[in-house]
């Protein structure tokens, strides 16, 4: 029973499983060659992973990150507003610096983005309290004054056809869509609240606008697009 | 993508223009990316068809990239570019066919599976796992390592 140096490797390299795994484990288990291969293949892998590690450390050149800066659109009076696409385009080069390459960034920003599906049957969605709901009902992102405390970010519709708002309220951050019970909180960063709630959480405005981007079907809602569903009561059609 | 973009072209300038022709050519066709599939996935892909495409242009007008040694010395001399180890490594790496060249950056250095690789590289998990050790085994022998 021979191993080739392509199964050594897809060993070495985690690519193995069940039988085939186990053939190459016992016969490297009863080779010194194969087992010094194998040393040999780990060895290279950590040296270059090494080398080129301080790639990632260093400042991204300017003209790089302009080319993405230069696509962000902004909108007279919605200083918030962010183009889905350019947005998307951002994560990408966001996903350059972590130290564990994208693969690992990937999966961390997929991580965060995970429904916490504890579907307790008991307490349902949670809503957004007074103050927050009171804002989401009556501001509109043209209106509000940039620099205020507590600023919708975005707004848009979700799958359901439901108007969903982005916000930031005194550095408390959410996305919440309105039912007909009031605005169903959909995301927060503020940790689980009440227990195991359904929610979302995120981390930052980035992560609620990426949330946001991932819900959002067509493009967010301009100035007279919010002043016309607020008028609406913000009830979907 | 840096790092792969450096790895790819051997050198720290040659890779940031390719980052830098990467990114243009992503956001000019962003409509192209499905929701869903993994966007680094599909950004080195873009990433290594211009680097391909760029190999073929510059060996037609009968240039090779910068000269190997020539490379490590402008390299080093920036202030940037010196904080990466330019040494025994690029020097070996840049010996390697690309096609094993990419198969060891993607799977050694970048971390993705057989499979992954296969895909960015577009060709079966068995090619892009014999590439990846003829690629290795290279790489030993040019770094005085292994058996």
């Amino acid at each position: 029973m021979t191993i080739t140096a392509e199964e050594l490797a897809a060993f070495a390299d985690g690519e193995l499983t069940g039988a085939e795994k186990e053939r190459v484990a016992a016969a490297i288990a009863r080779d010194e060659d194969l087992a010094r291969q194998l040393e040999a293949h780990r060895a290279l892998k950590t040296r270059l992973a090494g080398h080129f590690a301080p790639i990632l450390e260093q400042p991204i050149p300017d003209r790089l990150t302009q080319l993405l800066a230069n696509n962000v659109k902004y909108e007279p009076g919605a200083a918030n507003v962010v183009d889905f696409a350019v947005a998307r385009e951002e994560r990408a080069a966001k996903r350059r610096l972590p130290a564990w390459g994208w693969g690992g960034a990937v999966a961390a920003s997929i991580a965060a983005v995970v429904v916490l599906s504890t579907y307790s049957g008991e307490p349902g969605p949670a809503y957004a309290g007074t103050q927050i709901a009171q804002m989401l009902e009556e501001q509109t992102i043209a209106e509000q004054p940039s620099g205020a405390d507590e600023r919708v970010l975005l707004s848009f519709r979700n799958r359901d056809g439901e108007f969903c708002r982005a916000y930031n309220a005194a550095g408390e951050g959410g996305i919440a869509c309105r039912d007909a019970k009031g605005w169903r909180l959909e995301a927060t960063d503020q940790g689980e609240v009440g227990g195991k709630a359904q929610y979302r959480m995120a981390g930052s405005d980035g992560e609620i606008l990426e949330i946001a981007q991932e819900m959002a079907v067509g493009e967010a809602l301009d100035a007279d697009a919010e002043i016309a569903a607020r008028k609406a009561g913000w009830r979907a059609r | 993508m840096r790092r792969f973009a450096i790895g790819l072209a051997g050198h720290p300038a040659d890779g940031d223009d390719l980052c830098q022709m990467t990114i243009e050519r992503a956001l000019s066709r962003r409509e192209q990316w499905q929701d869903g599939t993994r966007l680094d996935s599909w950004a080195y892909r873009i990433m290594r068809n211009i680097w391909i495409d760029e190999s073929r242009a510059r060996q037609r007008r009968g240039q090779t990239f910068v000269d190997e040694d020539a490379g490590l010395l402008v390299g080093a001399d920036g202030a940037q570019e010196a904080r990466m180890e330019l040494g025994d490594i690029d020097r070996a790496m840049a010996r390697l066919p690309e096609e094993q060249r990419e198969a060891v950056l993607l799977v050694m250095v970048e971390g993705y599976s057989y499979k992954e690789a296969a895909e960015i590289v577009g060709c079966p998990v068995g090619t892009l796992n014999s590439r990846l050790v003829r690629g290795r085994d290279a790489l030993m022998a040019l770094l005085g390592e292994g058996s």
